[in-house]
């Protein structure tokens, strides 16, 4: 085989690669959380204590980040297009840590009560303040990570 | 006396029950945008988690969202529209507030279709430019639904398109806002 024909071997293959890595690239959809691994294990109440106590530091850490946050269901509530969010936090106050549902595992997310304990995996979109209506830590993209009311 | 003092409790109480049922929210609306230009490519993404507070006796109106909260189909459009469009990491929020200009045609106390016209801010990138737009707010068993479908320019928000992907994405923004509302019952 000739020098030439080595090169352009090589060269052929080189751009099949970065044609394959390019179209991969292209059309990624967003991971199914539950086959990625939690950047963080949280509860519930002690995710708010830190957005409250200091929301610039806890955006550095958590934003973009996967969290599994635990603690018992406040409330659960389905929109008009069937999607879900959870919501997760104590009494006290108005804030809460809300889990907007993945659209895959509705079926059991259905059966989930208020009170409930569970852990639920989502990435951290931030802290939204509301001094009227109570702020909020919104996790998108969530799935079950841990029902014990299964 | 007896009689007056009684009228004043009585007017005192109906007025503070009165004030408790203005106020109507939600934490789960619906905010969908696209600026697809070309139909090979769709731009286009839902936040679900805005927060909308309407008061029915003034009329006015308030949504906040987190900027990433909206879900593309593709994570690297997600990805290139929160570090190179929206710079998330620097403007975290977009909000609205603004007022029902003609809120004293709608009887809040009857079911029905209503049309708004709705004027306000809006603080999208750091930039606030006013709006005004059209909507409906439909009243049925003691909910609202708030409804509105409007267009923006990015270039009004410093949101510049490079010119490489400029055949792909609009300047011209089409928003859609569908929030069912609840009465707020307060703390």
């Amino acid at each position: 085989m000739g020098v030439k024909k080595k090169i352009f071997i090589a060269l052929a293959i080189i751009a099949i690669a970065m044609g394959l890595y390019v179209y991969r690239e292209y059309f990624r959809k967003n991971k199914n959380l539950s086959y990625v691994k939690a950047n963080f294990k949280i509860q519930a109440n002690a995710l708010i204590k830190e957005f409250e106590e200091n929301e610039k530091n806890a955006n550095e850490k958590f934003l973009d980040k996967i969290i599994a946050v635990s603690g018992a269901i406040r409330d659960v509530i389905k929109d008009d297009k069937g999607y879900y969010s959870i919501v997760l936090g104590g009494d006290e106050n108005m804030s809460a840590v809300r889990c907007s549902m993945n659209s895959i595992d509705q079926d059991e997310v259905g059966l989930l009560k208020k009170g409930n304990i569970i852990m639920i995996k989502g990435a951290c979109t931030g802290f939204n303040a509301d001094d009227l209506l109570g702020s909020d830590i919104i996790l998108n993209r969530c799935v079950i990570q841990k029902n014990d009311s299964r | 006396m007896k009689k007056i003092s009684l009228i004043l409790i009585f007017m005192f109480a109906a007025g503070t029950f009165l004030r408790a049922q203005d106020k109507f929210y939600t934490k789960t609306g619906t905010i969908f945008f696209r600026c697809t230009k070309s139909p090979l490519e769709k731009i286009e993404a839902t936040n679900r988690s805005a927060t909308c507070v309407l008061d029915t006796k003034t009329g006015s109106l308030q949504f906040a969202i987190l900027v990433k909260g909206f879900e593309f189909e593709r994570a690297l459009m997600q990805e290139h529209f929160n570090e190179n469009y929206m710079e998330s990491g620097k403007f975290p929020r977009s909000e609205f507030k603004g007022q029902i200009l003609n809120n004293n045609e709608i009887n809040y106390t009857k079911d029905g279709v209503y049309n708004t016209t709705v004027k306000g801010r809006l603080q999208i990138h750091g930039e606030t430019k006013d709006v005004e737009t059209i909507g409906t707010l439909t009243l049925k068993d003691g909910k609202i639904s708030a409804s509105s479908g409007f267009s923006i320019l990015l270039s009004d928000y410093n949101i510049h398109i490079p010119s490489i992907v400029s055949d792909k994405i609009a300047n011209n923004v089409n928003i859609t806002i569908d929030c069912n509302l609840e009465l707020f019952k307060g703390q």
